[in-house]
C-alpha cells in the first residue's frame, strides 16, 4: 500500500476520466536538418542576436546574448550556417526574433569524449556565473533564468525537487527520473550548495509499487540527504501551493515564497552546465495525445520543429483537433507544425475531438462544479460574473489574484466557459492599472 | 486545426447533455403514466413540450440567440406535462409552459439568469389559475374506479379528511374506510415480502403501500411511480448529473418532521407519523430529485445546498399539514427560490473568508 499525501481543497482525479497509461518509451530524436531557434525562451526580454546571416556557428556557440538579469543566453543546438533571421511565433510568445541554422560541419560534443569538471571545488560565484553563461533557465513556463531564481532565494528554507506530473499525458519528468535519475540528483546537490536550504525534499506521484521501490533505491544511493515524499495522483498536485501542502504546512517556511522548487529537467540542465560545461541545447519532450501513433518521450535538440517530432512518433493516426505545447490543462495552443521546441517545451500533444470534448460556450448554469474543484478555494463562476461586467476590483476582492490558472474549473465546466482566459485577462488588466 | 485557450481537454458532460440526459432518465416514469392513462397522459405532455419549445424559439428569435439545442426548454415542458393531472384541458399545459419559458426564464435573460425554477413556476401558475381542473384526478385504466374518492389522490383525500377534522386511525385506514381498494398486485407483493422477509424481523407491512410506491393510484402523470423515480435518481446521482445534497437534506428533514409530528392530526401522539405514506404520495419524489435540483435556481456550494434542501423539506411539511392544498412541495421550492441569492452571497463570503484563515 502506498501512503500518499495530498492537498486539501478541490482538485481533479483525472484517472477517473482518462485511463492511466503508465510510462512512455524513452528515445533520442533525430538531429534536425534545420533548427529554428527563438531568441526568447525565458521570462524576460529577448536575447540580443549576436550572429548574422551567412555566419558559421559551432555546436553550443552563443547566438543570442541575454543582457538583463531576467533574460538568458541562447546557444546554437547544432553546428551550421545561419540561413535566416526572422520573426516567428512560438507557443509562449508572440512574434519574436528567431535564428534559422542549417546543419553543416562537424559536432564538437556529440559523439566525443567530454571533459568532466569537478563542481564541488568550484566557488559559489563561479557556479553562479557558469549557469548564466550556459543559458540555464527553469525548464518550464515562464522560464525564469536560474541565476535570478537563486538570487531571490539567497536564504531559502526548503529545496524541493518536483517530480510530480499531475497533468495527464505528460511523462517528461518521470522518464527523466528513471533514465537520468543519478544526474538529476547531482544537479540537486549542486543547487543545495548554491542556495543552502534548511531541508531538501523530492516529491513523486507514484502509481505503482515498483516505481516507489526504485525511487527509494535511487535516493538511497545518492550522497545528498533528500527526503522522499509521495503524493496522490491528483491534479494540480504539481503547483507550488499544492506541492508544499504535501510537505506539511506545519513546517516552517512551507510557503511558495521561500521554497525553491525545481523540476528534474532543470536539475539536469544545471548538472550538465556545471559538470560538462554544456549550454542548454537539448531537453526531454513528451509527444503524446490520441492522434499520435506511438507516444513517447524524446531527447530533442532545441529548435527541432514540432512536426518533425510528431513524425518521429509515427505521425498522426487520427485527425488532431488541437495541437498543444505543454500539458492539456495549462499548455499553450500552437498555430503550426513548424513551431520549434524551446527550453520550455515539456510536451507536445495532438488531441483528438474525443479528447478535447470541445463544445460551444453556453450560459453559466450555476452548477457549482467549478467551486468544487478549485484548489485555491475561489469561486470561479462568481469571479467570471464580475469580470463579465468589467468589475475587476470586486473580482480582485474575491481572490482573483490567487488564481494559479490551473484550469481545473475550465476542465469541468459543462457550459465550456473560458474561465481561465477571463481570469488571465482580468489579472493583466488589473496589473496594468496599478 | 483549432486554436483556443487552455484547458484543452474537458469532461464529457455539457449543459445540454445534462438537460437531455435528465429528460431521458425521466422517461420511464412518463411511460408508466402513459400505460396508466393512455391518450389522457400523452396530450398534456406533448402539448407542454411543444409549447415550451415554441416559446423558447420565440424568445430566441427576439433575443437573437437560438438555444433550443440546449434541451432546457424541452426539459421544462416535459416536467410541466408530467406534473399535470391526466386528461385536463390542453390549454392549461400549453399556457403554463409558455408562462414558464417566456416569462419566468426568457424575460430574465434566458438560461442561467432566471431566479425561479421555470417548471415549478409554470405548475404553480396552473394550480392558482385553474384549481378545479388541476384538482380533478382519474384512476389508472387498469384499476377499477373507487366510488367516493375517484376525484382525489390518496394524499389529497387524506389531507381533506384531516382538514375536515377527522381524528381517527391513520392515513391508510382512512383510505380503506372510504372504500379505497387495494390491487391484487399489492396484496401479492405485500404477502410475499411479509412471509419471506419481514417475518424474520417480527414486523409486517400493511397492504396498500406497494400500490403507492409502484404507482397504482391517482396522481399526476409523472409522479405516479415512486419506484421509477427513485431508480432514476440513482442514475442522476451516480452519473453526477445532480448533486446529492439537495434531495438528501430535503427528504431527511421532511421525513423527520413527518415522522415526529405527522401522527398528531390523527390523535396518535409524537413519533407516530406515517413516513412511507408521506414519502410515496404526492409529487415529493419528482420535485425532490428532478426539480429542486435545477442548478440555476439552487445554491452552488455544499452548505448552501444542504440548507436549501432542508428549508424546502420543512416548508413542504408545514404546507402539507396546514396548507389549503395537499400539494406543498411545489410551493415550497418556489418560495425557497427567493432566498437562493441570499444563501449564495453568505456562502461566498464564508468561502472567501475561510480561505484567508486557511492559509494562516
Amino acid at each position: 500500500m502506498i501512503h500518499a499525501k495530498t492537498f486539501r481543497h478541490g482538485g481533479l482525479r483525472l484517472a477517473q476520466d482518462l485511463p492511466w497509461t503508465g510510462g512512455l518509451p524513452i528515445g533520442n530524436a533525430f538531429l534536425p536538418v534545420t533548427a529554428l531557434i527563438p531568441l526568447k525562451q525565458h521570462a524576460g526580454p529577448a536575447a540580443r542576436c549576436v550572429v548574422q546571416k551567412g555566419d558559421f556557428v559551432r555546436e553550443g556557440a552563443m547566438i543570442g546574448k541575454g543582457e538583463r538579469g531576467d533574460s538568458a543566453h541562447i546557444h546554437a543546438p547544432i553546428p551550421g550556417v545561419v540561413r535566416d533571421i526572422r520573426r516567428i511565433r512560438t507557443a509562449s510568445d508572440g512574434p519574436v526574433e528567431a535564428v534559422e541554422i542549417s546543419l553543416q560541419g562537424s559536432f564538437d560534443r556529440l559523439g566525443k569524449r567530454v571533459e568532466r569538471y569537478i563542481w564541488s571545488s568550484m566557488s559559489r560565484a563561479d557556479m553562479f556565473q557558469t549557469l548564466r553563461d550556459r543559458g540555464v533557465v527553469e525548464m518550464e513556463e515562464p522560464g525564469r533564468p536560474l541565476g535570478e531564481m537563486i538570487a531571490s532565494h539567497e536564504r531559502c528554507s526548503f529545496l524541493v525537487l518536483n517530480c510530480v506530473e499531475s497533468e495527464p499525458y505528460i511523462r517528461t519528468e518521470g522518464a527523466l527520473m528513471s533514465a537520468r535519475g543519478k544526474e538529476v540528483l547531482d544537479g540537486l546537490a549542486i543547487l543545495q550548495k548554491l542556495v543552502s536550504p534548511g531541508h531538501t525534499a523530492a516529491v513523486f506521484d507514484v502509481r505503482e509499487e515498483g516505481e516507489r521501490a526504485s525511487i527509494l533505491e535511487l535516493l538511497g544511493k545518492s550522497e545528498t540527504s533528500v527526503e522522499a515524499c509521495f503524493a496522490e495522483p491528483r491534479y494540480p498536485q504539481d503547483m507550488p501551493n499544492q506541492l508544499l501542502a504535501v510537505l506539511g504546512s506545519g513546517r516552517a517556511g512551507a510557503t511558495p515564497k521561500d521554497a525553491f522548487i525545481v523540476r528534474p529537467s532543470t536539475a539536469l540542465a544545471i548538472y550538465e552546465a556545471l559538470v560538462f560545461a554544456k549550454p542548454v541545447m537539448e531537453r526531454y519532450v513528451t509527444v503524446a495525445g490520441g492522434a499520435i501513433k506511438h507516444p513517447s518521450v524524446l531527447k530533442t535538440r532545441i529548435g527541432t520543429s514540432i512536426g518533425d517530432l510528431i513524425e518521429e512518433c509515427g505521425g498522426f493516426v487520427d485527425a488532431p483537433e488541437k495541437l498543444v505545447v505543454g500539458g492539456p490543462l495549462r499548455g499553450q495552443p500552437v498555430f503550426s507544425l513548424d513551431s520549434p521546441v524551446t527550453k520550455l517545451t515539456g510536451g507536445i500533444l495532438a488531441l483528438t475531438r474525443e479528447e478535447t470534448n470541445r463544445r460551444r460556450t453556453e450560459a453559466c448554469i450555476r452548477c457549482g462544479r467549478c467551486l468544487e474543484v478549485c484548489p485555491e478555494r475561489l469561486a470561479p463562476c462568481e469571479l467570471f460574473r464580475f469580470i463579465e461586467k468589467r468589475r475587476y476590483g470586486e473580482a480582485m476582492a474575491n481572490g482573483l489574484g490567487d488564481c494559479t490558472c490551473c484550469g481545473a474549473c475550465g476542465y469541468v465546466c459543462p457550459s465550456r466557459i473560458h474561465l481561465v482566459e477571463a481570469f488571465r485577462f482580468a489579472n493583466k488588466a488589473m496589473g496594468a492599472a496599478k | 486545426m483549432l486554436v483556443g485557450p487552455a484547458p484543452h481537454i474537458h469532461v464529457r458532460q455539457s449543459s445540454a447533455s445534462l438537460a437531455w440526459g435528465t429528460a431521458l432518465v425521466l422517461s420511464p416514469a412518463f411511460l408508466w403514466g402513459l400505460y396508466c392513462f393512455g391518450f389522457d397522459a400523452l396530450v398534456p405532455v406533448a402539448v407542454a413540450v411543444v409549447s415550451a419549445m415554441v416559446g423558447e424559439a420565440l424568445v430566441g428569435l427576439l433575443l437573437g440567440n437560438m438555444t433550443l439545442h440546449d434541451g432546457t426548454a424541452f426539459l421544462t415542458g416535459f416536467l410541466i406535462g408530467l406534473s399535470m393531472p391526466p386528461g385536463l384541458p390542453f390549454y392549461i399545459p400549453a399556457i403554463a409552459s409558455l408562462f414558464a419559458v417566456c416569462l419566468v426564464k426568457g424575460a430574465f435573460g434566458g438560461l442561467g439568469s432566471n431566479w425561479m425554477n421555470p417548471a415549478l413556476a409554470g405548475l404553480v401558475f396552473a394550480l392558482l389559475n385553474w384549481p378545479t381542473e388541476m384538482g380533478t384526478w382519474t384512476w389508472p385504466r387498469h384499476m377499477a374506479g373507487v366510488a367516493g374518492i375517484s376525484g382525489a389522490t390518496p394524499l389529497g383525500f387524506v389531507h381533506s379528511r384531516i382538514l375536515a377534522g377527522s381524528q381517527s386511525g391513520d392515513a391508510l385506514g382512512l383510505l380503506g374506510a372510504a372504500g379505497y381498494s387495494v390491487s391484487g398486485f399489492d396484496s401479492g407483493v405485500t404477502g410475499f415480502l411479509n412471509n419471506g422477509l419481514f417475518r424474520h424481523f417480527g414486523v409486517s407491512l400493511p397492504s396498500g403501500y406497494i400500490d403507492l410506491l409502484v404507482g397504482n393510484k391517482a396522481g399526476s402523470i409523472g409522479e405516479l411511480s415512486g419506484l421509477l423515480l427513485l431508480a432514476g435518481s440513482i442514475v442522476l446521482i451516480s452519473r453526477r448529473m445532480i448533486r446529492w445534497e439537495i434531495p438528501a437534506s430535503l427528504l431527511v428533514v421532511f421525513g423527520g418532521l413527518a415522522w415526529v409530528f405527522g401522527g398528531l392530526p390523527f390523535g396518535n401522539g409524537f413519533f407516530s407519523g406515517d413516513l412511507l405514506f408521506e414519502l410515496c404520495s404526492g409529487s415529493l419524489l419528482l420535485v425532490a430529485f428532478f426539480m429542486a435540483t435545477d442548478p440555476v435556481t439552487s445554491p452552488s456550494t455544499r452548505g448552501g445546498m444542504l440548507l436549501y434542501g432542508a428549508c424546502i423539506g420543512a416548508l413542504t411539511f408545514v404546507l402539507r399539514q396546514f396548507g389549503s392544498s395537499a400539494e406543498g412541495v411545489a410551493f415550497a421550492v418556489v418560495i425557497m427560490n427567493c432566498f437562493v441569492p441570499s444563501i449564495s452571497r453568505v456562502e461566498l463570503r464564508r468561502r472567501t473568508h475561510s480561505k484567508g484563515s486557511d492559509r494562516g
